[in-house]
Formats: C-alpha cells, sequence, structure tokens
C-alpha cells in the first residue's frame, strides 16, 4: 500500500469517528433532555409532599398571617393537582406559585424572633430552602443541556450532522414573558441576614 | 469581562496546550534517552523495550493509588462518613449541586479538623468522593460552601483525577528511565569506545537523565494548576455564583491554622494549598513553580471577571 491510501484511509476513518460521536452526541443529549425533565417532576413531587407538614407546623406561628397562610393553602393545591396530571410545565408553574410563598414566610419568621429561635421552624426553613433549591438546580440542569444541545445543533460543523439526520431543535422550560419575576420587588433588595 | 462560556473555552485551550506540550515533552525525553541508552549499550535494547519496561513499572505503581484512590486517600486522611442530620449543610449543599451539575452523587466524608479545607478523588464520577473538613462546614455560610463543593464536582466531572492520575505515570517511567541510564553509566563505563561518534548522544543522554525528570514534574504541577483554574470556572458554571467562591477562598486563605492530617501526597487533592507556607518575593515567585494550586490573587481575579 502506498502512502497516500493510508493516509486516506486514516482520514476516513477519524471522519467517520467523528461523525458517529457527534451523533451520539445528539442522541445521548434527548435522552438526558428527557431524563432531566422527569427529574424536574421528582424534585416538585418531593416538594409537594413537603407541603403539607409546613402547612401544619406552620399554623401555629402564622395565625396573624391570614394573607401567607391562604396563598400557601393554594400553592398546595396547585401543587397536588400539578403533580396529579404529570404535565412538567403545569407542575413547574405551582412550584413557582409556591416559590413565592416562601420567601413571604421567612420574612415572617426572621421578623420574629420568637418564631425564629423555634427549633422546628429552623429546621423547617432550612428544609425549604433546600427544596426549592433542588428544584432550581434541577432546571438548571435541563436548561444547560438543552443550551449544550442546541448551540451543537447550530454550530460547524457539528450542524452537518444534525442537519443530515434532521435533530429538531428542542425547547427547555418556557418562562412567562412578563410578570412579578422579571421586576425586583423591595423584598429582593432587603438584605439577606446570615444565621452563623 | 467574559461571559462563563468564554472562560470554559479559554481554560479549555489551555489545559489542551499544557497536555500537548507534555505529552511532546515525554516524546522527546524517552527518545534522546532510549538513543542514548541504544549507543551507550552498544545494541538497541529491543527497540523501545527499555521505554516500555519504565512504562509498565511505572504504571504498575501508579495503578493502586489511580484505582483505590478513595480507599486510600480516605484512610490517610482519617474521614468519616457524612451524615444528612449531622452535617446537613454539607450533604444537602453536595446533594443539589450534584443534581445541578448531571453527575451521581459522590460518597460524602468528613474530616475532624478545624482547618477549613475541602478535596475530592476517586477514579470517575461513579466511584467520587467529596471531603470536608468541619472546620470548612462551620466556617463557611451555605453560598460559600456551594461554591467549594461545585469546585470539587467540577474535578470530578472533567475526571481531572484520572488525568493527573495517567500524567504521574508519565512523570514516574521516566523518572525511572533517566535512573536506569545514569545507573547504567555509573557501572558500565568502559563500554563507551564500542561504537564511535555516539559520545554526543550520551552527552545529551546524560543531561536528559538529570533534567527530564524535574521538567516532567514542573510540567505536571503546571497541568495541575491549569486544572484548579478549570475547577474554579466549572463550580460557577453549577451555581452561577462567583461570590460564593470568592468569599470562601478568601476565608479559607484568611485562617493560617495548618491542616494536621494533609501530608506531600495528598495536598494537591484540595482546594486550597493546606500547608499555608506563602512568601511573596522573588523566592516565593521560584517556588510557585512548585505549586500544586495557582496563588489565590490570580484565582480570585479570574473569578471576579465572570462576576
Amino acid at each position: 500500500m502506498s502512502v497516500e491510501i493510508i493516509l486516506i484511509l486514516a482520514a476516513a476513518a477519524v471522519l467517520v469517528f467523528w461523525a458517529v460521536s457527534t451523533y451520539n452526541f445528539f442522541v445521548s443529549s434527548k435522552a438526558r433532555i428527557k431524563a432531566a425533565k422527569e427529574e424536574i417532576g421528582n424534585q416538585l413531587k418531593r416538594q409537594a409532599e413537603l407541603i403539607p407538614n409546613l402547612e401544619s407546623s406552620a399554623k401555629g406561628f402564622l395565625k396573624q398571617e391570614k394573607a401567607i397562610f391562604e396563598a400557601l393553602t393554594s400553592a398546595r393545591k396547585a401543587v397536588a393537582k400539578a403533580v396529579k396530571s404529570g404535565d412538567l410545565q403545569e407542575m413547574s408553574d405551582a412550584g413557582a406559585q409556591l416559590a413565592q410563598v416562601i420567601p413571604q414566610i421567612s420574612i415572617a419568621v426572621e421578623d420574629n424572633p420568637e418564631i425564629k429561635s423555634d427549633k422546628v421552624v429552623t429546621r423547617l426553613m432550612e428544609e425549604l430552602r433546600d427544596t426549592s433549591d433542588k428544584v432550581m438546580f434541577s432546571r438548571r440542569l435541563l436548561i444547560d443541556l438543552v443550551a449544550d444541545y442546541n448551540v451543537r445543533r447550530v454550530s460547524v460543523p457539528s450542524r452537518f450532522i444534525a442537519s443530515m439526520f434532521s435533530f429538531e431543535e428542542l425547547e427547555g422550560l418556557k418562562a412567562p414573558k412578563e410578570g412579578e419575576h422579571l421586576e425586583v420587588s423591595s423584598s429582593d433588595i432587603r438584605a439577606p441576614k446570615v444565621n452563623l | 469581562m467574559q461571559n462563563i462560556y468564554e472562560v470554559q473555552a479559554s481554560n479549555r485551550r489551555k489545559s489542551w496546550a499544557v497536555i500537548v506540550g507534555f505529552i511532546l515533552f515525554f516524546t522527546a525525553a524517552v527518545w534522546v534517552l532510549s538513543q542514548a541508552f541504544a549507543v551507550y549499550l552498544g545494541y538497541e535494547p529491543g527497540g523501545l523495550g527499555i521505554v516500555g519496561i519504565a512504562f509498565i513499572i511505572s504504571g504498575l505503581m501508579s495503578f493502586g493509588s489511580y484505582y483505590y484512590s478513595d480507599r486510600i486517600v480516605l484512610s490517610i486522611s482519617r474521614a468519616r462518613p457524612a451524615d444528612r442530620k449531622r452535617d446537613y449543610q454539607f450533604y444537602s449543599v453536595a446533594e443539589n449541586l450534584s443534581i445541578g451539575a448531571g453527575v451521581p452523587m459522590p460518597k460524602l466524608y468528613v474530616i475532624e479538623d478545624t482547618a477549613p479545607n475541602a478535596f475530592a478523588t476517586g477514579r470517575d464520577p461513579d466511584h467520587a468522593v467529596v471531603v470536608a473538613t468541619t472546620g470548612l462546614i462551620q466556617k463557611l455560610n451555605r453560598t460559600e460552601l456551594e461554591g467549594v463543593v461545585a469546585h470539587e464536582l467540577s474535578h470530578i466531572k472533567h475526571y481531572d483525577i484520572r488525568l493527573m492520575s495517567i500524567v504521574s505515570v508519565l512523570v514516574g517511567s521516566i523518572a525511572l528511565l533517566a535512573d536506569f541510564f545514569l545507573r547504567a553509566s555509573f557501572w558500565g563505563g568502559g563500554r563507551r569506545d564500542r561504537k564511535g561518534g555516539g559520545g554526543l548522544i550520551i552527552l545529551v543522554g546524560l543531561l536528559f537523565a538529570i533534567l527530564s525528570p524535574i521538567i516532567a514534574q514542573l510540567i505536571k504541577l503546571m497541568v495541575s494548576r491549569r486544572r484548579e483554574f478549570m475547577a474554579d470556572a466549572g463550580a460557577v458554571t453549577i451555581t452561577r455564583q462567583p461570590s460564593g467562591l470568592i468569599s470562601a477562598l478568601k476565608k479559607i486563605a484568611a485562617d493560617h491554622e495548618p491542616l494536621e492530617v494533609a501530608n506531600k501526597a495528598t495536598a494537591h487533592l484540595y482546594i486550597e494549598n493546606p500547608f499555608k507556607d506563602k512568601r511573596k518575593d522573588a523566592i516565593g515567585r521560584f517556588a510557585g513553580l512548585f505549586n500544586t494550586h495557582p496563588p489565590l490573587e490570580k484565582r480570585l481575579e479570574a473569578l471576579e471577571k465572570m462576576s
């Protein structure tokens, strides 16, 4: 065999290797994105299961904070309904509703030193923060995976493989285009209190 | 001002450049040494045979430390498994971040020591271990702890432990080769004249035998420092909050207590140099070449660019 043939064969092998690994990237990304969506549902369910707990222990100290308590109850109902339906967008919206109530509770707790020193409440607040973090990170994973996939889909040279096998653009999570979450409210500006 | 994706990309490029440089140097050193051997002994010792032997010995020596790295380090460092109740912050932060990073949850361990520090080890994400000291868990708040744990998870995600093990094997084989050569020339001084004109290559071989283990070691440390920058950037990709890691690093650096269970063998694993011996003059800069970690100021600077 002459050198030229060996070189051509080597180049072809590299090309095939690249094509296969790029194809595999797209396929495995799709599978991972699907798994990431399930993970969000999973974490939202976990959060939903924590709320009845929160409701019963918050009842005592939130007596005067009627509005918060009602918001909490309706958030719980929305989450329960969404979990039952199994629709990701609905679950995510319900989770967002809950996420709005939690800071209100923490402010109520912060303002009341008597409650703040209560062990059960502190523990509960920690669990709440943790569970909303978990939901946030599971959403982030989905966002990152979708972004990676979509970037590779349109950038050269992987886009040739994407168009050859017609991999479609994937959507991550929808966020409402307008609403409170795009504005900074006064409670957001409050300096966070650090407990050491 | 660079966004996190640009930082990631430039880190990856620089890291590759260092690794390619290392491979080129390794090949050159091995070639020169084996040539010198051939000339010196007066015959080809089975082509690259002697290199193969050095590689296998070095590989065998490092294999154990690579394959059982998690268990060995844990027993050296006297760590206990973390408990969700007892180490709530550490445990839940690690749980959340591994969801965010898309890696399986690593095993968590705690070292009872008030010096704040943390490290990760394990050969792949399925066998990963993250260890924190009780000092770290107590002295940092949740955001700072997230920064530190994300740094460790990013080491795991990018297979840094595997990379450093491979580099160690290569450095080890160069050291062995050089050692073989020096010993051989010590014993068999008389054979030099068997083949004419080999004087130069033997001289170069001698030079390489003396210098290449040091140079290889220096490049290995360069790789290590590069990977620290990468892990810092990776941590920000996971948390999207450089401020957490910045203030955590400042707190860790401000603490002057040395970590008792750290030794030279495990130092490179930690998030910050556990020995705390820093000098800012020329000697310090020279000593910096031998550091496993980049200087703190450089790391903070890189992180602040991202925020």
